[in-house]
């Protein structure tokens, strides 16, 4: 086994003897490291202005090499491609394991961030196996102490069994003692740090792969001839082909006789999974490392989030926290935004006012659809902005001070407690801000049956619009228990989709129920800048569908309302209405909030266009003084389940119709939904009248 | 090592956060992130989720669901990850699997 000479019960060790005299000739130094540990900060420190770029030979890959010059001898460096790993997954890692197995560099130099030495070690792992003298340059020490972890290099140095320098690439401090760590690893002179003899036999621990590995591994290599693998050691091509390396293979296979191959090839297939052996031996080899060389300050800088999810991520406090949350939003809503609502709808009115005051002499229907169609539909859609600016606002910052993280937790916990799919959730989380992204996440979703399934379900979370539609509406009626109301609804809401999920994780996965791997980012302060952008791309795109969509859709309404005679109680749109209006009837609505349900359709804010519109053709100038005269209160609550539950919006049903492939299944989601949400609307206001209350 | 993790998550009731499997393997959450990252390119755990944020569709509606590359501002896609095939199948009992 070459540069191997014995193992331990934890790590192996190179042989001592690759490291060779250099004499006077020019050493030749390979830079190797991952990006952004500052492997290029120390090539420019050490090459100066004697550099030479171009390619590496056949490929798109920049080459950088230079010359340093000290008293005593000259070093070519060579600054390979920046890599974690030396598996030929890029073209990055085949070069620079290339470079070191068939140049033989006098020395490498692995660049590691202090900081970060969990991520950078795996690396010196495998330079290691390729037997070159190695020396570790532990760079960005300073941005280690800064993040509060001290490393030892002297610790790392004996752990490794390789030189370890520390470095502070970015002010130029260490590199001499780098240079000297290079000369001595080399053979050429002894750290003058250590007097005239050198610090310590050079002897590189390897990671303990254990016995069966071991064996496994030697199992290959004895069917490996030594022409097939050069230049690299065998033993390292017998790693990599039992970690499914897939250049390796070929060409092994290249130059194997069929027969050999077939062998060796039942071996791999038998051991498909000794790669996950082999990583591991070089994690838990790593994690000693780190445990010996790094230390973490007792109290860290962690604690404060520690100390919050405790609460955040409690099973109970947790999803407590999280309604208390939706309910300070609701009220917030309520308290800042619905003021202003009132305000604008004041605004709105008196301008509709002012329009038919000054197109007195103009045709009717103009004034009526300037006053009534665009200005009662768009403005009072437009009036809703408080509301949004609120929530959007709320919502951006709970996302920059990673709550919403935790809100994932929580609601990943509280759904498998509640029999849903994991892979459900994700989607349906999105679904809170916007349907269309929700319906588009369900593609996470391998079974194309549970993936159809979790899109029927994804229209019963309530999204931005019918919220700002809730709390409309809410404030409207209920004036401060507003915020209760609407905390109820959406509570009826999310019970019915825990409902509905049961039934799906029952009927679609026999009650599997996998998990996930979760992060919680720490806690920050949030930055202003992204909560103000977030915000903004909102508002844009809210305005931008209430001068489209939403105009066009309002002025159908309005002619609807209009024609043929221009009084709205023999109109096309009362003709229809009067035909829905037994089932409305039934949920204590009159035409006009049926109408405007159906409305809906076009986008979730529509319904108070039209209801607006409606109102404003039937003499009310103020939305949200009208509302109350349309609507008993049992009827209200009715209205703004049956909004919260009602078919979606047209953009989220042509998503639903992309991920279902068809309209068959949409068509079967919108029937369901239809059914779903006049139930519930059915229920709530029958419910009332048999108790007498609010009808 | 990679295993056990895999085993852990594969056997919690719940999901399991990073610092949970950190605990229960004795390592540091830094070198469970790093092993994770490792199993993802393995192919025995996927990133699970868009990415997208959790308002704003046009973004996402643009890139027809790959909302992975919109940069959306809610990270709930790049911090969950699940089992894959791959992965199932080597916490598979070795007989069960020929």
């Amino acid at each position: 086994m070459e540069g191997i000479a014995s193992t331990s019960a934890l790590n192996r060790t190179q042989d001592e003897s690759l490291v060779r005299p250099a004499g006077e000739r020019e050493l030749t130094v390979a830079l190797v490291g991952s990006p952004n540990v500052g492997k290029s900060t120390i090539f420019n420190l050490l090459t100066g202005l004697s550099q030479h770029v171009g390619n590496w030979p056949g490929k798109t890959i920049e080459q950088k090499a230079g010359v340093h010059r000290s008293a005593e001898r000259s070093y070519r460096i060579v600054d390979l491609p920046g890599t974690y790993s030396l598996t030929a997954n890029s073209l990055e890692e085949q070069i620079t394991r290339d470079y070191i197995a068939s140049q033989r560099p006098d020395a490498v130099v692995v660049v590691l961030n202090a900081a970060s030495l969990e991520r950078n070690l795996y690396l010196v792992a495998e330079v290691l196996e390729l037997s070159v003298p190695v020396v570790v340059a532990l760079n960005m020490v300073d941005v280690a102490e800064r993040s509060g972890l001290r490393v030892e290099p002297e610790v790392l140095e004996a752990a490794l069994g390789v030189p370890v320098v520390p470095v502070v690439a970015a002010r130029n401090q260490g590199i001499s003692a780098l240079l000297e760590a290079i000369d001595e690893v080399v053979g050429v002179a002894p750290r003058p740090s250590c007097g005239r003899e050198r610090c310590y036999v050079y002897r590189p621990r390897l990671p303990w792969l254990g016995e069966e590995l071991e064996a496994l591994i030697g199992q290959v290599e004895s069917l490996l001839g030594d022409e097939m693998v050069r230049p690299y050691p065998r033993r390292w091509v017998a790693q990599k082909l039992l970690e499914g390396d897939r250049e390796i293979t070929v060409r092994v296979r290249a130059q194997m006789e069929q027969k050999s191959w077939a062998t060796l090839e039942s071996l791999l297939l038998a051991h498909e999974d000794a790669v996950i052996g082999l990583a591991s031996a070089r994690y838990a080899w790593i994690e000693r490392m780190v445990r010996a060389a790094v230390h973490r300050p007792r109290v860290s800088a962690f604690s404060a989030t520690e100390r919050l999810d405790r609460l955040a991520t409690h099973p109970k406090y947790g999803v407590a926290l999280l309604l208390s949350i939706l309910g300070f939003v609701f009220w917030l809503v309520y308290a800042v935004a619905s003021p202003l609502v009132s305000l604008l709808n004041l605004g709105v009115g008196e301008a509709a006012s002012l329009v038919k005051l000054h197109l007195v002499g103009a045709p009717a229907w103009l004034s009526s659809l300037l006053a009534d169609g665009v200005l009662g539909g768009v403005g009072t859609v437009l009036s809703l902005m408080p509301i949004l600016v609120v929530f959007f606002l709320a919502m951006a910052l709970l996302e920059d001070v990673g709550y919403m993280a935790r809100v994932a937790f929580v609601a990943d916990r509280f759904m498998h407690g509640m029999g849903l799919h994991g892979k459900s959730f994700l989607p349906l989380v999105l679904g809170l801000g916007c349907n269309v992204p929700a319906a588009l996440g369900t593609r996470i979703i391998e079974s194309p049956r549970a993936r159809l399934m979790t899109t029927l379900l994804v229209p019963l979370v309530p999204c931005a619009g019918r919220l700002s539609v809730l709390m409309l509406v809410a404030g409207a009626f209920f004036g401060p228990s507003a915020p209760l109301v609407a905390l109820g609804i959406v509570s009826l809401n999310l019970t019915i989709l825990g409902v509905s999920g049961y039934a799906v994780n029952h009927l679609l996965f026999q009650g599997e129920r996998p998990v996930f791997i979760m992060e919680l980012p720490l806690y920050q302060l949030p930055n202003w800048r992204t909560v103000g952008t977030v915000v903004a791309q909102r508002l844009r795109e809210f305005v931008a569908r209430a001068g489209t969509v939403i105009l066009a859709a309002s002025i159908v309404v309005w002619a609807l309302a209009w024609l043929p005679s221009g009084t709205i109680g023999d109109s096309y749109l009362a003709l229809v209405g009067q035909c829905l209006s037994p089932a409305g009837a039934l949920m204590g609505l009159d035409w006009r909030t049926v109408v405007a349900l159906l409305s809906s359709f076009v986008a979730k804010e529509n319904a108070v266009a039209t209801l607006a519109v409606l109102s404003s053709s039937s003499g009310d100038a103020e939305l949200v003084l009208a509302l109350p005269r349309m609507l008993a209160p049992a009827a209200a609550i009715a209205f703004l389940a049956v909004q919260t539950l009602f078919i979606p919006c047209v953009a989220t049903l042509a998503a639903m119709r992309q991920e279902t492939g068809g309209w068959r299944w949409v068509s079967a989601a919108v029937l369901y939904l239809f059914a779903l949400s006049f139930g519930v609307g059915i229920v709530i206001y029958q419910g009332a009248s048999l108790l007498g209350w609010g009808v | 090592m990679l295993g056990d993790l895999l085993r852990l998550m594969a056997e919690s009731d719940e999901s399991p956060l990073v610092s949970d499997l950190a605990r229960s393997l004795g390592v540091s959450e830094g070198l469970v992130k790093v092993m994770i990252d490792d199993l993802v390119r393995r192919g025995y755990l996927a990133p699970v989720g868009t990415g997208c944020c959790l308002g704003g569709c046009s973004g996402c509606a643009k890139m027809k669901g790959d909302c992975s590359s919109v940069g959306c501002s809610i990270p709930v896609g790049r911090r969950f990850w699940a089992l894959t095939d791959k992965g199932q199948r080597l916490l598979q009992p070795s007989s069960s699997r020929a």
